[in-house]
């Protein structure tokens, strides 16, 4: 599992510099650099690293809980580009199942009431992944999934002997999954209700007019092994409800 | 859309990689409406974008999707929080996850050799955000 994170390290990182260029105004917002000459304002981190310059420190500003009128005692699991999903998992579970009377926020059936993942940058699939282990593995459970930017200070320093700093802020995307045994409200934007893998199709339906929806019918019970047939399916429905070109 | 990244594999079977090549199936079908953003990493970033933003402002879509999948997550996540922060608050953001069962086939790479066809399944992790404007109450 963890070399399978390698190979996908550069486009992800890609994604957040392209991500950057979208805001640079916002992004690389250069705060004053402390005692120097003025700089060039690099583009990237990753230009800054290639001009000489070396980060010293990163610090995530703090943002406020996700989900507000959440419990104080609620377990959060951070998890980081290099964690392993076993030891999260490991000891998320145990928390979560009330194993060897671990107490706190536990009711009747022992164990933990409610958890969240939290992740940014890389780690964003990771987040998820242990998510969709646990729902997997503890069965009815509410979800709550939140994306924003986070904000992250990071301090860079020239490698060629000058004491010039600069202070970089940059946005990384993260995302925080609530899973909770007890109902959430299902009316909060990214509410997701225990086992919903088909639902979670069927509820959009109503959005869009029924002709473009069609095609998903035949596909629904059988996920792979008639593909090639759906396929052509899906292709003939489609044509038949474009207009002519 | 690929990612070599699972989150659970299947106990594994044998393989060696002299007398297997490894096929990845594309993964399964899923709606495909006009609001619907299916994300990857092959095409630019930019247009990608660029496609949500006309979907929302020239499509006159009130609410669009966009998935990804695996490595694709993140870009998914990038577009929607893009097109939220250049919306002035106008949109909101509405994530579900999933996991997508996916298919690989394993080809003997020599007819003659012994060995069998064989398939592998796996999972992987994706993201469904819903991008819309919230109706006005």
């Amino acid at each position: 599992m963890g070399n399978g994170v390698t190979p996908g390290t550069c486009p992800v990182y890609q994604g957040q510099i392209y991500s950057n260029a979208g805001q640079s105004a916002v992004v690389n917002n250069v705060s004053s650099p402390l005692k120097t000459a003025p700089l060039p304002v690099p583009l990237s981190a990753l230009k800054l690293g290639q001009e000489g310059f070396k980060k010293v420190c990163r610090t995530e500003e703090d943002s406020p809980c996700p989900f507000p009128g959440l419990a104080s005692g609620v377990l959060e699991m951070r998890v980081k580009e290099g964690s392993k999903i076993r030891n999260l998992m490991g000891f998320a579970m145990a928390r979560m199942q009330g194993e060897k009377g671990v107490s706190g926020g536990g009711l009747s059936d022992g164990g933990l009431r409610q958890v969240v993942f939290t992740g940014s940058g890389r780690a964003v699939t990771k987040t998820i992944t242990c998510a969709e282990i646990m729902k997997r593995k503890v069965g009815c459970l509410h979800q709550l999934t939140k994306l924003r930017y986070k904000v992250v200070k990071e301090v860079w320093e020239s490698t060629e002997g000058g004491n010039s700093e600069m202070t970089v802020h940059r946005t990384v995307p993260s995302i925080s999954i609530l899973l909770s045994k007890d109902p959430l409200d299902p009316q909060e934007p990214g509410y997701q209700p225990p086992e919903t893998l088909s639902a979670l199709w069927e509820e959009r339906e109503g959005a869009e007019p029924a002709s473009h929806t069609t095609c998903k019918r035949p596909l629904g019970p059988l996920p792979h092994s008639s593909f090639p047939n759906c396929k052509r399916v899906c292709l003939g429905e489609g044509v038949s409800v474009l207009p002519p070109h | 859309m690929s990612s070599s990244h699972t989150d659970s594999s299947s106990p594994a079977v044998e393989m060696d990689p002299v007398e297997y090549t490894l096929r990845k199936r594309l993964p399964r079908k899923l709606p495909k409406r006009r609001n619907d953003v299916y994300v990857n990493m092959k095409t630019d970033f930019r247009a990608q974008l660029a496609r949500c933003q006309k979907l929302l402002e020239g499509g006159g879509h009130r609410e669009i999707c966009v998935h990804g999948l695996g490595l694709a997550i993140n870009r998914a996540i990038n577009i929607a929080l893009q097109l939220q922060a250049s919306s002035q608050g106008a949109l909101q953001l509405a994530a579900n996850t999933s996991t997508v069962e996916l298919v690989d086939d394993l080809e003997p790479e020599d007819p003659d050799e012994a060995g069998e066809p064989m398939t592998r399944t796996r999972n992987n992790s994706a993201i469904h955000i819903k991008v819309f404007y919230p109706d006005p109450q």
